[in-house]
């Protein structure tokens, strides 16, 4: 008698645990997913400060300049789904990357104080972004880890856990990623 | 970073002719350490043979002269050579050091101080017994650095039970991080996944007096150290898989112990070895080259932590 009701409260524990370590894990991922956004919306904060610095100098790469000025006000007007919101944000990592090698045809925009260290601010901010990026996929490794690996699969399916989908990089993004290599270092 | 004929060269035309002064010392003070010795075995061994006819066989206690005569003698020879090792260190270790680079300052006797050993949150354990020399500061390119020989020893206990364990053993260096952050990263060398590998892992997460563990992307990195942080995305920042490249080659290049932490826009750096580093030999010749290449070789893996970690790199708004 007792021996049961010492395996049932052993069960018991070891349920709630597992159950309690699938919900921190998929906090984390929830969690991390949050600081990337953080960290986008800098990169989209320093947009208007980027057109204002370079405006005065490109005189050819308007169009350049007019597609990431409205790529903002879209992401800065709400409303999107995600899937939008990736869209959005590859679009934006396309058109700067394109204005920071754009930037090599004007030696003095190179050369300009506020626009260097804006360049700075940037190669910063596109760091902080893949470092978010691979902490994210580390979240999703742990917790499909959790989801797939006996025994916690069992209490993931009655939970309804699904596995989650990695960040993957696309081609263009990946040589955005790397901006080290733009700025010459 | 000189070639071997640059260094040959710097070491006939400018390190030559102080060496052959110091070695003139040395030899003096060999002379005087042999006599030093001789006379205090001859009067240990008198003294002994003294015990043993007047008292006959007490054991082990007659050996007793011998030692405090030999202990008496080795006091003498470490006064005799003080300031030979000072000179020496004066004179050759700071002409290597600049030769290096221009920019930086040695000296001899100084070191890191226990707080700033401690500031790094390295090592937990706080030692009682601290001791350093040969303390280097300067700018290399952008980076300021600092770094100097530590020993930290922690001794419980008296008398019988008395124990000793190291601390740390070996170069503390501490360099200026090229980027900004807040929070606390520690990267230590991995002795529990070697050995019990996914078990080892999870012993790692449960350390207590360390932060969270981070488990980072690269293989052969998470191979050779372990990580703990303050925070996720910040430890990663911090951590690039380039710099995770490039401690992973510079813990093989040294193939030594490595421990680093970056805290407070610093990162620290601690090598362990089990020698003792540019102290002059006093029973070979100093006027080989073989040692002043060794004593070069040390210095240069040390200051080359700020290019072999890529330190003068300034392309984010951290100047």
């Amino acid at each position: 008698m007792y021996i049961a009701l010492g395996i049932v409260i052993g069960i018991f524990f070891i349920v709630v645990l597992i159950y309690n370590s699938l919900i921190g894990k998929k906090n984390r991922v929830k969690n991390v997913f949050g600081t990337i956004d953080v960290l986008l919306k800098k990169r989209y904060d320093l947009i208007p400060q980027l057109v204002a610095t370079v405006k005065g100098y490109m005189r050819h790469e308007r169009s350049l300049l007019q597609e990431i000025t409205e790529a903002r006000a879209r992401a800065a007007s709400g409303r999107l789904s995600d899937d939008e919101q990736v869209m959005l944000d590859n679009t934006v990592s396309k058109a700067l990357n394109g204005i920071m090698v754009a930037v090599e045809n004007y030696p003095d925009l190179k050369a300009d104080k506020s626009f260097m260290h804006l360049q700075r601010t940037m190669t910063e901010v596109e760091e902080q972004i893949s470092a978010a990026r691979r902490a994210y996929n580390a979240a999703v490794e742990a917790f499909n880890n959790a989801v797939e690996m006996f025994p916690t699969n069992i209490i993931a399916s009655m939970m309804n856990y699904k596995t989650k989908k990695f960040f993957e990089i696309s081609d263009d993004q990946r040589q955005n990623v790397d901006a080290g290599d733009i700025f010459g270092r | 970073m000189k070639t071997l004929d640059e260094l040959k060269q710097f070491y006939d035309t400018t390190l030559r002719a102080d060496l052959q002064i110091l070695e003139q010392q040395r030899r003096d003070i060999v002379r005087k350490v042999t006599i030093v010795i001789v006379v205090a075995l001859v009067l240990g061994g008198f003294v002994f043979l003294l015990m043993m006819q007047n008292m006959g066989r007490m054991g082990p206690i007659v050996i007793f002269p011998v030692i405090v005569s030999l202990i008496i003698g080795g006091g003498i020879c470490t006064l005799l050579s003080r300031g030979y090792v000072t000179d020496f260190k004066s004179l050759v270790i700071e002409k290597i050091v600049r030769l290096i680079d221009e920019n930086l300052n040695y000296n001899p006797k100084g070191y890191i101080p226990k707080s700033t050993f401690m500031l790094s949150k390295i090592f937990t354990t706080k030692p009682n017994i601290y001791k350093g020399d040969d303390f280097v500061s300067g700018k290399i390119g952008a980076t300021q650095i600092q770094f100097s020989e530590l020993n930290a020893v922690y001794e419980s206990g008296s008398g019988k039970n008395r124990h000793r364990t190291t601390v740390f053993r070996g170069i503390f260096f501490i360099g200026d991080f090229n980027k900004h952050f807040i929070g606390e990263t520690i990267v230590l060398p991995d002795t529990a996944e070697k050995l019990f590998g996914r078990l080892g892992q999870k012993l790692q997460s449960l350390n207590v007096f360390r932060g969270e563990l981070v488990k980072l992307e690269d293989p052969e990195f998470e191979s050779h150290f372990v990580v703990y942080g303050s925070d996720q995305v910040e430890a990663r920042y911090i951590l690039s898989t380039s710099l995770m490249e490039r401690i992973t080659e510079f813990k093989k290049k040294t193939g030594k112990k490595i421990y680093l932490s970056f805290i407070g826009s610093m990162v620290f750096v601690a090598v362990s070895y089990s020698r003792n580093l540019f102290e002059p030999k006093l029973f070979t010749t100093l006027l080989d080259f073989e040692p002043i290449k060794q004593y070069y070789q040390d210095l240069q893996l040390i200051i080359g932590i700020v290019d072999d970690l890529n330190l003068n790199t300034r392309i984010w708004s951290k100047e």
